[in-house]
């Protein structure tokens, strides 16, 4: 086992089983918490692809200013009354079974694919200059595109955040 | 292509607008007039363009033909009627006019993405620009509690879905090696791995969620129904037809030689949205939530031509997409103008304004596919469609029951109209201008289903 | 130690790892400290002691109070520009080669973005009010 493996099983490890503590524990500001641990083992795998731009740009935009969103929004709830929805049996054992057949489905085909065969490309594809001139280039259409969708996110923070200015409400 | 440019610049416009103006009439106008721009471009796109060889443009991330660019100016025509005859219904909702506005031409954007994308990057951007703006639209009405449900609901349930959407992306990618929609490598061997059959099933799953076909329809009755009408009308017509020519694109351009391995999971989908669609809108009581099934169960009627993998197929969407858009947005029209959102508020309406009672009459027989109406040549294509495929005449059949069903709720809301006694208490008095809008789209409909080569002719 | 130095002309993995190296005696570091103080430090709890402190007066209210959505305003939207500005250095990297055409690309993008800034402001989204 080469130390490539070990770092390789250590962070899967830990992404899989901090995903787990997301979805298990009972404290939101935990499940965030546990949710940061992953984007940083998930990250981890990125190195070892040699891919350190996404690397960075997860940890930056993900465990840096997404979660603080998160954790803004778990401030906003009201978290003194410990609620939990009751979901009855039947939804659970519904909820199970959909699980499972994914869970199949997904098994079966990575079980049976057959990989193509890869062409020997360097291993530098991920760098962040191989990535941007990729991006700037090719991909340059996604790009653009992509401002438009930042500006309708602008426009609903304004929409759904901004307290409206009424001088007199109107009447229901 | 122009017309991607053009929208993005008018929304941004819009956006401004919204600093400048004082008043939110002149918004609408401005919005009108945007729209009929807009238009213009479309067709000078149109004209542009040759009948013959498809265009490429941007390394292959959009691939332009006759199909889609028709389809983009017709769903920029309905734009346009939807902005006529609501408009004033949106000055209603709250105070951003001019955003809501913007956010219309994004969505537009969104559309003319899905319509020509030759890369599921593509797919994947112009599903989330046509969605995103939805999400806010339908919690634009802040002071109701169930705008806000609706707009929470509809986006966890959206971004899960655009989560399937990449996992399905990504599985084929893992299989092929390629974002290209027609250099799939499956294409030219029989080899074919189960690793690209999952990535298929998911996409389909993601789409029937965005179309609403029956397992994945929770959400629309809840959604169309909380959100502000004035833009349920727009979510249920021009989103949901881009979002079904995008799959049609997808299906029959590059997984129509694997149809033989997704139509049998198609076919239970479609079977099980028309049954849930029509079954359970019989037993609504609020026409609001009644029309959320009927647009269920119309997406069971639109999925046959997906169903199909044919060249009627294409026309059978594109007839079916105005139709049922235009018919749509007329019927809701007329549901903004009353206060009561149940079938007792429609009593005896016919009595009181006759004209609003007369078009929506010809409104709901075009949604039940009455002859003479678009709804009945539009279900007559896909019909056709299908039965040129051949294999599937069960489904017909079942499509046709169930065609039979929802003349039963649509006609309830003629039967109140008319036969019952009442007082519908209007919410505003219907405007001489409204009126005319109304007339107009009624001799659209109809107009339509006497020649519907007219939206062909042009292909 | 020597395989460390042979790794920096070529990028790879082990590029990084003298940084999880670093990461991993940090990390080791603070939970041996905080084992130790742990295990060793006496542990008297008194009532007085398991208080929470707050400036030595009696700790009013509950602290889980719903915040203003003006901090949440704040946050969304610099996240936006937190993702623009990510942009720029793939671009920064590659200026030279990607000419003018990358230039006018960028230039397109930020000017959307620009469009969306300017908006935000006029809009007063990052305005304080009460």
């Amino acid at each position: 086992m080469s130390i490539y493996e070990i770092l390789f099983w250590f962070l899967t490890i830990m992404a899989i089983s901090s995903a787990l503590g997301v979805i298990l524990s009972r404290n939101p500001i935990t499940s965030v918490l546990f949710l940061i641990v992953t984007f940083f083992a998930i990250s981890g795998h990125y190195i070892l692809l040699n891919a350190q731009f996404l690397a960075i740009v997860n940890i930056i935009v993900y465990a840096g200013a997404i979660m603080v969103l998160f954790l803004f929004v778990i401030m906003l709830m009201n978290l003194n009354a410990d609620v939990e929805p009751q979901k009855g049996r039947l939804l659970q054992l519904a909820g199970v079974i959909a699980g499972g057949v994914l869970f199949l489905v997904i098994l079966a085909a990575l079980k049976s694919a057959t990989v193509l065969p890869l062409e020997k490309t360097s291993s530098d594809i991920g760098l962040i200059k191989n990535l941007g001139r990729v991006l700037f280039t090719q991909f340059v259409l996604p790009f653009e595109i992509s401002s438009v969708l930042f500006l309708s996110a602008m426009i609903g923070a304004i929409v759904i955040g901004k307290k409206e200015e009424t001088k007199n409400p109107l009447t229901p | 292509m122009k017309a991607i440019i053009a929208t993005t610049i008018l929304g941004i416009i819009m956006m401004f607008a919204g600093i400048m103006a004082k008043e939110k009439k002149p918004l609408t106008t401005l919005a009108t007039i945007l729209l009929v721009i807009l238009l213009g471009v479309n067709i000078w796109d149109l004209t542009n363009t040759s009948s013959l060889a498809p265009e490429s443009l941007f390394n292959n991330m959009l691939r332009i033909d006759r199909y889609a660019l028709w389809f983009n100016t017709l769903m920029t025509g309905c734009t346009l009627l939807y902005v006529l005859l609501v408009g004033r219904e949106i000055q209603k909702v709250g105070e951003h006019v001019a955003e809501y506005f913007a956010l219309i031409f994004f969505i537009l954007c969104g559309v003319y993405l899905l319509s020509c994308y030759n890369n599921l990057l593509i797919l994947f951007i112009g599903i989330e620009i046509m969605s995103i703006p939805q999400y806010i639209l339908a919690g634009s009405d802040k002071r109701n509690l169930k705008s806000s449900e609706a707009s929470l609901k509809y986006f966890l349930m959206g971004a899960f879905t655009t989560g399937i959407l990449l996992m399905g992306i990504t599985l084929l990618y893992g299989a092929t090696g390629s974002f290209n929609i027609v250099s799939f490598s499956f294409l030219q061997s029989d080899h074919l791995n189960t690793l690209a059959l999952a990535g298929i099933l998911f996409i389909m799953m993601a789409f029937s969620f965005k179309v609403s076909a029956a397992p994945m329809h929770m959400w629309t009755p809840d959604v169309y129904d909380g959100s502000p009408t004035a833009f349920t009308a727009y979510m249920a017509t021009i989103v949901k037809a881009a979002a079904f020519f995008a799959f049609l694109r997808l299906f029959q351009v590059s997984f129509g030689s694997l149809s033989s391995h997704w139509t049998f999971v198609l076919a239970i989908i479609t079977a099980a949205t028309l049954l849930v669609g029509n079954l359970t809108a019989v037993f609504q009581q609020s026409v609001k939530r009644m029309l959320a099934y009927s647009s269920i169960a119309q997406a069971g009627f639109m999925l046959f031509a997906i169903l199909a993998v044919n060249a009627v197929a294409w026309q059978g969407i594109i007839i079916y997409a105005v139709a049922y858009s235009i018919a749509t947005i007329g019927i809701f029209t007329v549901l903004m103008k009353l206060k009561d959102y149940t079938y007792d508020g429609f009593n005896g309406l016919a009595k009181k304004e006759p004209l609003l009672a007369f078009v929506s009459t010809i409104f709901l027989f075009s949604l039940a596919g009455i002859p003479l109406t678009a709804g009945f040549m539009a279900k007559y294509y896909v019909l056709q469609a299908l039965i040129q495929q051949g294999s599937l005449l069960w489904l017909v059949i079942f499509g046709l029951l169930m065609a039979s069903i929802s003349v039963y709720y649509y006609f309830r809301v003629i039967i109140a109209m008319y036969f019952k006694q009442g007082a519908a208490e209007l919410n505003s008095p219907v405007s001489g201008t409204d009126k005319f809008m109304l007339v107009f789209t009624c001799f659209l409909v109809i107009l339509l289903g006497i020649f519907p080569q007219l939206l062909l002719g042009n292909i | 130690m020597k395989f460390l130095l042979l790794a920096v002309d070529q990028n790879t993995p082990f590029n990084y790892f003298p940084v999880a190296l670093q990461l991993a005696i940090a990390i080791g570091f603070v939970i041996v400290m905080m084992a130790a103080t742990h295990l060793l430090g006496p542990k008297r709890k008194t009532h007085d002691k398991l208080a929470n402190f707050e400036s030595g007066i009696p700790s009013v209210g509950n602290a889980r109070q719903p915040m203003a959505i003006k901090y949440f305003l704040v946050a969304i939207l610099f996240v936006l520009f937190d993702v623009e500005v990510i942009f720029f250095y793939p671009y920064a990297v590659n200026f030279r080669e990607l000419g003018k055409d990358g230039f006018y690309a960028v230039l397109l993008f930020v000017g959307f973005f620009f469009c969306g800034f300017f908006y935000i402001i006029k809009k007063k989204a990052l305005e304080w009010e009460d």
